[in-house]
């Protein structure tokens, strides 16, 4: 049942490394406009 | 609020719970009434997830926090991404393939009756209470706009959200529930723009952002590590990731969402959708109340958001020092507003020296206001010890009702409303199933029929639904109700969260050792807490610590005086999931 294929993307494992990239991307810019607007 | 505003919000509330009701007519068995018979696609799971947990305390108190505190609430999510990943892999097919009702359920054949006993107790336990706070939060919107005694209209409140959840079950919920995030979203866009159109027209959105941040609101990430800093980028990331994985996986008000899912593919997307999604909606929210702030420096904002506690300080023996604290206030807002004006045409001429000057000036103004603020507080407390001094609750709707245009404010109220009864409709079905099926069916009427488990869920959710609104009653004790709710919720996702791991990842520890593990985990949690040995985010990270380490610790222990019991050492476990359990422990 665990094997059952992702309806968008390609494999589990890339959806799961978009949602941890999105997140390091925030981080970073939410850092960033910590330093631009303080 | 006008006649306008009113017909918007009842328009608003009247159609999205017939749309519901009518979604869920036809209701015949347990299965239907608590987790809609698992047929739901992925973005019914993702918004009715979102729903669930974004409470009217989402857009009551995230503002003022936004307002009184700056962004830096936002590092509190940053572990709920990575939290829906871990869910997504180990949660999710762990819990489908055994067609539980409830997470509890998987607890009593991995390890004994004891252990799933006690994790739902403890579940039941907070979520009443949680469920209570969210109730109490719309009813102070009732109150503050009909001019009404907070306990009528909490009273009023609780009882529309169970006559509403009694009738339509998990299927409702979540057809209510994907409507009310739709305007939410908009409700949501609109209301940020609107205060930006409200500035003056020299100040654009960038400047806006400029004065929240020289006056320290732009606050959005804090590298530095610090336990007993509550909001850093590691107490997010870390204590956030186990608070979010706690709620998630093991809070049946959330479980019971992703349970609807029509597959394992299904209840994932759903989960992934919040992962992507819910940073970038709190950061707006949060970001609102960063943008009143700015606003309230062109506009003077009054000394005391809570008008109920104004009121009576202006008829007491204090009138006078409260109206010398109000001159006051209205001296500095004449000075800061002179700063800020000074500010932006540095901004605009580029001018390093003059920005950074203005900057002090503003830190030093607001460190002024913050003062009068206190003295505010000392001089309503002198007036009355009991008087309810925290009014970050109320920044917001203040905003609302006075400053924006007719229609958004009914709007507005109606979302604050729909929020409410998503989540208190989730924590309320959630509780009756874990009542009935942890504990009415296992051990109460262990062969009844479908009809009587429907019945007892229902009245279950009456029942849960009047507790709900006695803890309603003395929510306004807890202060700011999103870090009440969070702060109550850390107190035991740690210890519950602990108990689940183990029995995912510790194969070898059974349940006797858990059990214990678990109570003294419990009883560590609250004495850290009550003798504030460390920020709240920090306590689900070492509850679920000292469980792992303490179980294992203890199985070795019995395991050298030979009387180690094996996992699943209680072979009484429920016929209802032995046979669906004994198919995933032989996989």
């Amino acid at each position: 049942m665990s094997d059952e294929k992702p309806p968008v993307g390609k494999s589990w494992g890339r959806l799961y490394t978009l949602v941890i990239a999105v997140l390091a991307g925030l981080i970073v810019l939410f850092y960033f406009f910590t330093r631009y607007f303080s | 609020m006008t006649w306008i505003d009113w017909i918007v919000l009842c328009v608003t509330l009247v159609s999205i719970i017939l749309y519901g009701v009518w979604k869920s007519r036809g209701m015949r068995t347990i299965e239907s009434f608590l987790l809609a018979d698992r047929q739901l696609p992925w973005y019914h799971v993702g918004l009715s997830v979102m729903a669930t947990q974004a409470s009217a305390i989402t857009f009551i108190s995230a503002p003022g926090q936004g307002y009184t505190d700056g962004m830096r609430f936002i590092q509190f999510y940053f572990g709920l991404p990575l939290a829906m990943v871990v869910l997504c892999i180990t949660f999710i097919p762990k819990f489908k393939l055994l067609n539980v009702f409830t997470a509890y359920e998987y607890l009593e054949k991995r390890f004994d009756n004891k252990t799933r006993s006690l994790t739902a107790f403890l579940f039941l336990l907070q979520r009443g209470l949680s469920t209570g706070i969210t109730i109490y939060a719309p009813a102070i919107i009732l109150s503050t706009i009909l001019n009404i005694d907070i306990n009528y209209t909490t009273l009023l409140m609780g009882g529309l959200v169970i006559i509403y959840t009694v009738y339509g079950g998990a299927k409702a919920v979540s057809y209510t529930q994907m409507l009310q995030m739709g305007i939410i979203f908009s409700g949501l866009i609109f209301a940020a723009w609107m205060v930006v159109h409200l500035l003056p027209p020299e100040v654009q959105f960038s400047d806006a952002l400029h004065i929240a941040g020289k006056m320290g609101k732009m606050n959005v990430i804090d590298t530095k590590f610090d336990l007993n800093n509550k909001y850093n980028l590691w107490s997010g990331i870390i204590g956030g990731f186990f608070l979010q994985l706690s709620y998630f996986g093991t809070d049946q008000s959330q479980v019971g969402r992703y349970l609807t899912g029509r597959s394992v593919a299904q209840s994932r997307l759903g989960l992934i959708m919040n992962g992507l999604v819910k940073i970038p909606m709190q950061f707006l929210i949060l970001m609102i109340g960063v943008l009143v702030f700015t606003f309230y420096q062109y506009h003077q904002a009054p000394v005391f958001f809570n008008k109920t506690e104004v009121s009576k300080i202006e008829t007491s023996a204090y009138k006078a020092e409260w109206q010398e604290l109000e001159r006051t206030s209205g001296t500095l807002f004449k000075a800061r507003e002179q700063q800020v004006n000074t500010l932006i045409q540095a901004l605009h001429a580029g001018n390093k020296g003059g920005e950074d000057s203005m900057r002090k000036g503003l830190q030093q103004t607001e460190k002024q206001n913050q003062e009068v603020r206190k003295a505010a507080v000392a001089l309503l407390l002198k007036n009355n010890p009991r008087a309810d001094v925290n009014d970050t609750n109320y920044i917001f709707l203040s905003f609302v009702t006075k400053y924006l245009p007719v229609g958004l404010v009914g709007l507005l109220i109606a979302i604050i409303f729909l929020a409410s009864m998503g989540s208190t409709a989730s924590g309320l079905n959630s509780l009756a199933s874990a009542t009935v099926i942890d504990f009415y069916r296992r051990l109460i009427k262990p062969q009844a029929s479908a009809s009587t488990y429907l019945r007892a869920s229902r009245w279950s959710t009456v029942g849960w639904g009047l507790f709900c609104i006695v803890v309603a009653f003395y929510a306004h004790k807890l202060g700011n109700l999103i870090e009440a709710v969070n702060i109550l919720g850390s107190l035991f996702y740690g210890t519950i969260l602990g108990i689940f791991l183990v029995a995912f990842y510790m194969k070898k520890v059974g349940g006797t050792a858990v059990f214990i593990a678990a109570l003294v985990a419990e009883a560590f949690i609250i004495f850290a807490w009550l003798t504030n040995l460390m920020a709240f985010l920090w306590l689900n990270v070492i509850g679920c610590l000292v469980v792992m380490v303490l179980a294992q610790l203890i199985q070795w222990g019995s395991g050298a005086f030979g009387s180690a019991q094996a996992p699943g050492e209680d072979k009484k476990a429920s016929p209802v999931i032995a046979s669906e359990a004994s198919k995933y422990f032989e996989n």
